[in-house]
């Protein structure tokens, strides 16, 4: 009997594990076709060489790791040693290399908001004069104007050479529920407490009484259900960011409110940081609190798609990247099929800004991989970066990632399909991409963005109130600026 | 004359490891302690500063807050192992059903990486999904949110610490309570004293040795701590639990002002040195006092 008992035991364990190797990664989509023999030849001379490199963990990274890697690795015998990471992490291990040139990786994930901190510090490899130096490395058909317009933020601004090679780049934007916003009983239980239609918010004040309004709907049908998920992590930069990339641009505050001529941040020095408008933004922002599941003061962004994703909030300014898995993953979303993407509310006269190239209305993210001058197998990466910035292996990313680099992804059959799932986010993207902006060229970026998050935190729990807050992170960024050398 | 080379050839590799891993780094934060060093200052590059760097901290009110809210933790969590740790090793010295299974199971927190019991609490405390604060507020309609407010974030990083560490306290005390000899307390109860005399008289000073190194040992670590509250709340809400391990990290790292953050960490090493001396100052004339 006990044989028998342990004989049971085995062969389950055994069908476990072969049931976990038969279970096929999210992420498993096909890399796509690209030019093997060109690859193959190309990477003879380097042939049984690491290339080890660090990234996020996030989606279009976590491909990169799991499909992209062994792909190329098979096809050109360099093999690729990827840490995918947390964002901490990956800054805390690619800097510490940086700095110290120790040359342990060979290419490091560059967001867009850093870029222009490791260019000033000259950490990174031009890849305009490497593609002149070795030409044979440089695969058939290259050519930087097949990539969309955010690939500009990678280029130096003093020479105009890219210093990195795109691999993906996503909005942040309004996401709304569908199934609630086409609902007829909620649609005419709206009209008639607030005497409009119910759509995707074009002002604040319709924003805030569409989450007011979902809000009291969950309570009175006895649902776990809020307005807005709000990324407000009390003691995460996270909240710093939903405040400076998101929200103070639809307000028509710019580059966090800090004057790019003379490096000040407060109004009495020609900045914007405390600005009327300024706490308007972050009055406004800190009053949807009261709409947003109990987990907004936790939440980073990751946790405001996890929230959205298990259908906590009518809507919420979400980082597209994660609409990938909101749409098509029954595991961990139950928003498959009810969820659409929308501009935010703005600001009047701010639409017309971005239009004119004057301001932007949100955040465009996005990366690359760049290769640190301290590799001591430039070529090697240099190749690997090529293979990123191949445009037959774009559509299989985009869909497993939702990023985009290059503009004839958009066009492609199967991303275009996929669209439908993503409630056209890719339409969206393909439309209005262009109003949305990165991070400002700030060098200081992540020096004075340590100094001013705390009193945002410190707004969020109501320790400070918004104009508090902002007059004492104005001062504070003020002085950092001038203790690091930017204006006097 | 041979012994003591013997000696000295069998600690050299020890003290050659030790001079890499701890006398040098230590060497290098003193003298980058003089200097301005921003990795993404316009100025790059080391610039010289003198103390400067040591004077601005005589005036950082975040740094000085830091300090004085690690050593408000320190004491409320130290304070709280030792008597929880003591009661739980006198348990331990009596025969109960299940007493082995118990020990293993208390001792198994002792095991888990500072980071992932962070995570775990996190997890457990997150509000909207964690189960603490869903049934907290289910059964006594109380609203717990660690991410709201300062008192809820301190208390669970508290029990946090606690329940990571009491083990520890536990498992040095009972090993220095088992190797206690029987007679004094035999006597002690033939003379008629009762157990408050017994443990003012007897225990206390006999395992005073083993008390002040669990007691420094766990003051050292309560006043280093960093992963399990940067996992739980960042340091919030607000700043409200940014420790001084916490604020150097986020001055080092994320910051990159590396002098400053080396100022820091020496004058945080200096203070910790001196609270300890200080302390066991005290408890040493406590201990006299009590066998006199």
């Amino acid at each position: 009997m006990k044989t028998a008992l342990w004989k049971t035991f085995a062969l389950l364990a055994v069908v476990s594990m072969l049931g976990a190797l038969c279970v096929v990664p999210a992420a498993a989509q096909e890399p796509g076709k690209v030019d093997e023999a060109w690859y193959a030849k190309a990477a003879e001379p380097y042939k049984g060489v690491t290339i080890t490199g660090v990234s996020e963990s996030t989606p279009p990274s976590k491909y990169a790791a799991e499909v992209l890697a062994p792909a190329f690795e098979k096809m050109t015998g360099i093999k690729v040693k990827f840490e995918v990471t947390s964002w901490d992490q990956m800054y805390d291990k690619e800097m510490k290399d940086m700095e110290a040139g120790t040359g342990l990786y060979d290419f490091v994930y560059l967001e867009q908001d850093i870029v222009y901190a490791y260019m000033a510090r000259n950490f990174l490899v031009d890849l305009d004069q490497m593609m002149k130096d070795k030409p044979e490395l440089v695969r058939p058909g290259f050519n930087w104007d097949d990539f969309v317009a955010f690939a500009n933020y990678f280029k130096d601004p003093k020479t105009g050479h890219m210093m990195g090679m795109p691999m993906e780049s996503f909005l942040k934007t309004v996401v709304y529920r569908t199934d609630l916003f086409g609902d007829p009983k909620i649609k005419e239980a709206f009209k008639a407490k607030y005497g409009y239609e119910l759509a995707p918010a074009t002002t604040f004040q319709q924003y805030r009484d569409i989450a007011e309004f979902f809000t009291q709907w969950g309570k009175d049908n006895n649902m776990e259900l809020w307005g807005t998920v709000v990324q407000a992590h009390t003691g995460h930069v996270a909240s710093w960011y939903e405040q400076v990339e998101s929200i103070l641009p639809a307000f028509g505050v710019y580059n966090w409110g800090i004057n790019k001529d003379n490096w000040k941040a407060c109004v009495a020095n020609g900045g914007q940081m405390n600005s009327d408008r300024a706490k308007e933004a972050l009055t406004w922002w800190l009053g949807n609190l009261k709409y947003a599941p109990p987990e907004a003061t936790s939440s980073t962004w990751d946790e405001i798609a996890a929230s959205f994703a298990a259908g906590r909030a009518a809507m919420g300014w979400e980082y597209c990247e994660n609409l990938g898995w909101i749409g098509r993953d029954e595991t961990k979303s139950k928003v498959i099929g009810k969820f659409a993407v929308a501009l935010p509310p703005l600001y009047k006269g701010v639409l017309e800004d971005a239009k004119a190239g004057k301001g932007y209305i949100g955040y465009y993210d996005g990366g690359a991989y760049a290769i640190p001058v301290g590799s001591k197998n430039k070529e090697a990466a240099f190749l690997w970066l090529m293979y990123i910035g191949d445009p037959g292996i774009q559509a299989g990313w985009a869909i497993a990632g939702t990023r985009i680099t290059m503009k004839a992804t958009l066009d492609d059959p199967a991303v275009k399909e996929m669209d439908k799932q993503l409630g056209g986010y890719f339409t969206f993207y393909k439309e209005y991409s262009s109003l949305f902006a990165g991070a400002p060229p700030f060098p200081f970026h992540a020096s004075v963005r340590e100094v001013v998050a705390p009193f945002f935190f410190r707004a969020i729990t109501g320790e400070l109130t918004p104009s508090d807050a902002l007059d004492q992170a104005c001062a504070a960024a003020e002085e950092e600026l001038v203790r690091e050398g930017y204006g006097k | 004359m041979k012994s003591t080379r013997t000696g000295w050839g069998l600690l050299a590799p020890t003290l050659i490891i030790l001079a890499f891993v701890g006398v040098l780094p230590f060497l290098y934060v003193f003298y980058i302690g003089f200097f301005d060093w921003t990795m993404f200052a316009a100025k790059t590059g080391l610039v010289f500063a003198g103390v400067n760097n040591y004077r601005r901290l005589v005036f950082d009110n975040d740094f000085l807050a830091a300090l004085a809210r690690t050593v408000q933790f320190a004491a409320w969590a130290v304070v709280s192992e030792l008597i929880l740790g003591f009661l739980l090793a006198q348990l331990l010295l009596r025969n109960f059903r299940g007493r082995s299974i118990f020990r293993t199971i208390h001792a198994l927190p002792l095991v888990v990486a500072p980071i992932a019991v962070g995570a775990t609490w996190r997890l457990f405390t997150i509000p909207g999904f964690g189960p603490l604060p869903y049934y907290l507020d289910k059964w006594f309609g109380f609203d717990y949110n660690i991410s709201r407010y300062p008192s809820h974030a301190f208390a669970t990083i508290l029990l946090m610490d606690i329940w990571h560490w009491t083990p520890f306290v536990t498992l040095t005390l009972l090993a220095g309570l088992t190797a206690l000899p029987r007679e004094p307390f035999e006597q002690a109860l033939v003379d008629g004293a009762n157990r408050l005399q017994v443990f003012r008289y007897l225990t206390l000073p006999m395992i005073q040795p083993i008390l002040l190194t669990t007691v420094f040992i766990r003051i050292m670590d309560a006043l280093r701590i960093v992963d399990e509250v940067w996992m739980l709340t960042g340091g919030g809400p607000g700043t409200s639990n940014r420790y001084v391990g916490l604020h150097i990290w986020l001055i080092v790292f994320p910051k990159t002002d590396y002098g400053y953050g080396a100022a820091m960490s020496l004058l945080t090493l200096y203070f910790t040195i001196v609270l300890s001396w200080l302390l066991f100052i005290a408890i040493a004339q406590a201990g006299r006092q009590t066998t006199a």
